[in-house]
């Protein structure tokens, strides 16, 4: 082990410090935020409306919708017999330093019959990206992590697609254990490079196929850091006249998140009210009639509350939004989070020890192609470092 | 047709004498005690057999946290029981090698390489192999390691390999041939042979 920790010890200190001043300033601010929460739930829907409007495109907020904000709604009750499909994404980057390039999408997919007491399927699909148009964009430049993230994305969303048109007519509940909104265009959506574009429309694509089944598409966030009620909040406590972009930047209530701000008000297996994500990627979701709505859930299970994101297609349909209430808290009683969603990670994940078997592979590969796999110097450099020294004292 | 094998385990450490593996396999696919296996060594010039000697199945923290909760579904306990690769890691006593087609029952000139894909030995090969009996000294002479048991099971599951009227006399012969090597300590020859009549039985 390299890593010195007598030298760390005094900074681990300052970390725990941190931690606790950190804590002690949320405890302060708390209540102050649930005060402003209840008073903001009392303006009027119009002059919220108008600091939104006023708070401008890069405002990352939340919009209210029609159930009070202070609610806690229980569980409905399931059907006997329903669907729970789980899908989960792993991913090698690229990496320059290899024998040979590619990189690999790995998902992994659980589909579960509640009430059937079956088996579950269980699928693992590996994808290998080699050929030259795979590993570079329309403008010449190499493949790099976020696109490989996003390619990821989409045959997650895919996949999900694949497993709800088994079941056209019969409830299903259909997890990601991610924001629906697709983090590459997020991150990406100002430049807008072609081949964001492209993911963007087959990811919606996807979506277009789950919501022509009956499946109730849903992505789980596990201890979310999300704050765009928070944000809300924030911007209702400004008089409308003073709301511009540049003030409603500036935060109130900083070492807070919103599940700091619902922990309190929802009982166990309860969720809060629906929330819709403010965002210009949302209003391009929104366009194709996905616009992302969310809501917190006390998951009944150590208390945790997670964030679930929907679609407006769910939220809007009280059956398909029942399926993902009650169904994500059943799949999260013995595992707290989703049962389908940790197998699918459990089936997606690439190991080192996987990542060892496939560059063997394709050293073999190569040596039959009469091609000797070499990587480069300072791979090889960091090999011989990485080892297990032999030598113990 | 090494592609159509299953992949038992994946060599983790090995030596002369032995190799270890590490895999996960659903139940049904599971090695089995006194198992025949081979791993490829020398560039895929050799193929080294062991017979499996130990199987052990790591923690696995989902299963202990369902086998935990109050009530899996009836769905769950189908996936953990019949879906869910079971971390494994097999101990294998090398006993031969094959090279060029031809089998030897002796130690391998090198051990297999990390990460070599370990597979089961198909009948017609563990018939092949155990046209001779060679092998037996060699293993009844392996310290550290259940030796009797594993070559009972071992010889019992080569019996089962051939036709059904030449079971009972191949394990004959093979009792003779333990004999010969423990001739001095009868108590354990007596347990071996004991474990070979239960397969001639069966």
């Amino acid at each position: 082990m390299s890593l010195d920790l007598a030298r760390l010890l005094s900074q681990v200190d300052q970390l725990g410090a941190e931690t606790a001043q950190r804590q002690v300033e949320r405890a302060a601010a708390l209540p102050k935020a649930q005060a402003a929460l209840h008073q903001a739930a009392g303006l009027d829907p119009s002059a919220i409306q108008q600091r939104i409007e006023r708070a401008g495109d890069r405002w990352r907020g939340a919009s209210p919708g029609s159930e009070a904000w202070q609610i806690s709604l229980p569980a409905p009750p399931l059907p006997p017999r329903w669907h729970a499909i789980g899908a989960d994404g792993s991913q090698v980057y690229p990496d320059r330093h290899a024998a040979a390039q590619f990189c690999l999408v790995n998902v992994g997919s659980l589909c579960l019959t509640h009430g059937s007491g079956e088996a579950p399927v269980a699928s693992s699909r590996p994808r290998l990206l080699f050929r030259q148009d795979e590993l570079t964009t329309t403008q010449g430049e190499a493949v790099d992590a976020a696109l490989v993230n996003g390619m990821r994305d989409v045959a997650e969303m895919t996949e999900l697609a694949d497993l709800a048109e088994r079941f056209p007519a019969e409830p299903t509940l259909a997890l990601l254990d991610n924001g629906l909104l697709l983090w590459l265009a997020l991150q990406e959506f100002e430049r807008r490079a072609p081949e964001v574009d492209a993911l963007l429309k087959h990811y919606l694509g996807q979506m277009d196929r789950l919501r022509r089944t009956q499946a109730a598409l849903a992505g789980v966030i596990d201890r979310p850091r999300g704050t765009n009620l928070l944000r809300l909040v924030e911007l209702c406590m400004l008089p409308p006249e003073q709301v511009n972009p540049e003030s409603a930047r500036l935060r109130r209530f900083p070492n807070l998140v919103d599940r700091d701000l619902l922990e309190t008000l929802l009982p166990p297996g309860h969720r809060s009210a629906m929330f819709q994500v403010v965002s210009p990627l949302n209003a391009a979701f929104e366009a194709r009639g996905h616009g992302v709505h969310f809501f917190y859930l006390n998951t009944g299970y150590d208390g945790q509350i997670a964030r679930v994101e929907v679609p407006a297609w769910v939220a809007e349909d009280a059956d398909r939004l029942s399926c993902v209430h009650a169904g994500i808290l059943e799949e999260c009683r013995l595992t707290g989070i989703p049962y389908v969603l940790v197998r699918a990670h459990e089936l997606a994940v690439v190991t080192q020890h996987d990542r060892s078997a496939l560059e063997s592979l394709i050293a073999g590969a190569l040596l039959r192609q009469g091609i000797e796999p070499r990587i480069s110097q300072k791979s090889t450099t960091k090999r011989w470092t990485a080892s297990r020294r032999r030598h113990r004292l | 047709m090494t592609e159509k094998r299953t992949v038992i385990g994946r060599v983790t450490r090995c030596s002369i004498r032995g190799f270890v593996g590490g895999i996960r396999l659903r139940q049904p696919d599971l090695p089995v005690f006194g198992g025949w296996c081979q791993a490829p060594a020398q560039g895929g010039e050799t193929a080294v057999v062991g017979l499996i000697y130990d199987i052990s199945i790591e923690d696995d923290e989902l299963a202990r946290q369902l086998a935990a909760a109050d009530a899996p579904s009836p769905e769950q306990q189908a996936d953990s029981q019949l879906n869910r690769p079971i971390p494994i890691e097999l101990q294998a006593l090398t006993v031969g090698y094959r090279r060029a087609g031809t089998w030897v029952q002796a130690l391998p000139p090198q051990p297999p390489i990390t990460l070599a894909e370990i597979t089961g030995l198909e009948p017609a090969e563990v018939r092949a192999f155990t046209q001779r009996l060679d092998f037996l000294p060699l293993a009844l002479s392996t310290a550290e390691v259940p030796a009797d048991q594993v070559v009972a099971a071992a010889l019992r599951q080569a019996a089962e390999a051939r036709p059904r009227d030449e079971r009972r006399p191949f394990l004959l012969q093979a009792g003779q041939e333990c004999a010969r090597w423990l001739g001095q300590d009868l108590g354990r020859l007596e347990r071996l042979l004991r474990d070979l009549q239960a397969g001639g039985e069966a």
